[in-house]
């Protein structure tokens, strides 16, 4: 009788664990659709796509074409692309072009004006001069900037809606929509994950961030801000933002930069000056409701700095954090909550700005 | 009916498989620290290391007119040469956590960690 007790309380204990078991693995497995993974290179830079789903294979190769549309469309460097059809015709005539582009081109001068210039899509003249990442990458000369700066002037690009055509007023002027055009694509594949019925999914194109939908376990989506020095030994986050929805981008002088004679440029253009940007920044990241808005405001914020910066991303609903090279980060009110750091090197700034 | 009792020893061995239980648990929530490297050019896979079993150091060369060369060593792996311009890839450093990815955007070669538990769901910047 006493066997058959202790026989019945092992093998009850061996169901009990052996229940928890399953039990946590079912969990966790059928938490989870099957998701589709898929890295291409397009709009000059690294695109990785998750699409969870049973149509989520479907919708990332959507978004991969669409991407390569809008760059078709928006690229200054693709031949007949809108974008160069317009730089081409500067200082002649008007050309009609894809009502996408037209609508890209009105969110550029919108923020063009709210920023005063900071952000600014007319400013091939002087990045083609500098050419980051290019083969030909040097300082220009003080004479060549100054002939040219000139042309860099967002009042002197037109937009008709109506007939969805734009120009340039000037010849020589030209534009670049390299600032805006990474968000704009992560825009694009989040509306292919929608068309296509993905559960939910994440894009990022260069360091530019999309998330469609919300994941099953109801966490929110945690993107990792990546650390402005790069090296040996840092970690390659400085922290993470969560976020339930919409669009992430960041700004960072490391993206792109070249050391001439002792001296080291970064890519992040002051669009009055033509020289790149130094007030004591190293990045801002962007989080907003629009892909395109995001990318093209963390550039604006930059060149802004952090106080005039953050009244801008007032007037859009955005938010955003500054990094300086002091180690020092800036997060705005509503951010605060959904962003910690994770390297010990950086502190908050917290008491905003007054 | 008479009320069970319970033994010294009994009590010993529901503890035991608690803990068995427990423990079991944490080894399947315990998130990877590392995953697999895979090496893509142009989107497609050109090969692939497991990071966990990687036990020595090592270099590849990947090639391509940049005559990129990884290092691959236990639990990362790095650029360690392109003749590309702007040497993001270099500067990157070692990556070693799944989610992670390092580009060397002029030879279109990319590195990217997976695994089962990413620690983010993206990286910004």
């Amino acid at each position: 009788m006493k066997k058959n007790k202790k026989a019945i309380l092992l093998l009850s204990s061996i169901l009990l664990v052996l229940i928890i078991l399953i039990t946590v693995i079912w969990i966790k497995s059928g938490k989870k659709p099957p998701s589709y993974e898929c890295t291409n290179f397009a709009m000059g830079t690294y695109i990785q796509q998750t699409a969870y789903g049973k149509n989520g294979e479907k919708a990332a190769q959507e978004a991969a074409k669409k991407i390569g549309e809008l760059e078709n469309l928006i690229s200054w460097r693709i031949n007949d692309s809108d974008i160069n059809k317009i730089n081409s015709a500067a200082g002649s005539e008007w050309k009609t072009i894809n009502p996408k582009t037209t609508q890209l081109l009105k969110t550029s001068l919108d923020v063009a004006k709210k920023s005063k210039g900071a952000f600014d899509p007319t400013i091939l003249p002087i990045t083609s001069m500098w050419d980051f990442g290019g083969d030909n990458q040097h300082v220009p000369s003080k004479t060549d900037i100054n002939n040219f700066i000139k042309y860099v002037d967002y009042n002197n690009l037109r937009i008709n809606e109506n007939n969805s055509s734009a120009s340039l007023k000037l010849h020589y002027m030209g534009l670049d929509l390299g600032a805006i055009g990474k968000g704009a694509a992560c825009q694009e594949a989040v509306s292919a994950y929608k068309e296509k019925g993905a559960d939910y999914g994440i894009v990022a194109v260069g360091g530019s961030i999309g998330i469609y939908g919300s994941k099953p376990d109801g966490s929110l989506w945690n993107i990792a801000v990546r650390n402005p020095k790069k090296g040996e030994n840092q970690e390659l986050s400085i922290g993470t933002i969560e976020i339930d929805s919409g669009f992430v981008s960041t700004s960072g002088t490391y993206e792109k930069e070249f050391t001439e004679n002792g001296v080291t440029y970064h890519h992040l253009l002051n669009p009055k000056t033509g020289y790149p940007v130094n007030n004591g920044l190293v990045s801002v990241t962007v989080v907003c409701d629009n892909g395109a808005l995001s990318d093209a405001l963390s550039t604006a914020c930059f060149v802004l700095g952090k106080e005039e910066g953050v009244k801008l991303l007032n007037e859009y609903n955005a938010e955003g954090i500054f990094i300086d090279n002091n180690n020092k980060i800036f997060v705005t009110e509503k951010l605060k909550n959904h962003f910690r750091i994770s390297d010990s090197q950086y502190s908050i700034l917290n008491n905003g700005v007054k | 009916m008479r009320i069970m009792v319970l033994k010294k020893r009994d009590l010993i061995l529901i503890l035991f498989f608690l803990l068995v239980g427990i423990f079991l648990i944490f080894l399947f929530n315990y998130p990877q620290q590392t995953g697999i490297a895979i090496v893509e050019q142009n989107g497609a896979e050109i090969c692939r290391f497991d990071l966990q079993k990687q036990n020595r150091t090592e270099e590849i060369n990947v090639g391509d007119k940049y005559n990129v060369r990884l290092k691959i060593e236990p639990g990362a792996i790095s650029f360690i040469h392109s003749d590309c311009p702007d040497q993001i890839c270099v500067k990157t450093g070692k990556i070693s956590k799944p989610g992670q990815a390092a580009v060397c955007l002029p030879a279109k070669i990319s590195v990217k960690i997976t695994g089962n538990k990413k620690t983010h769901d993206g990286y910004t910047g």
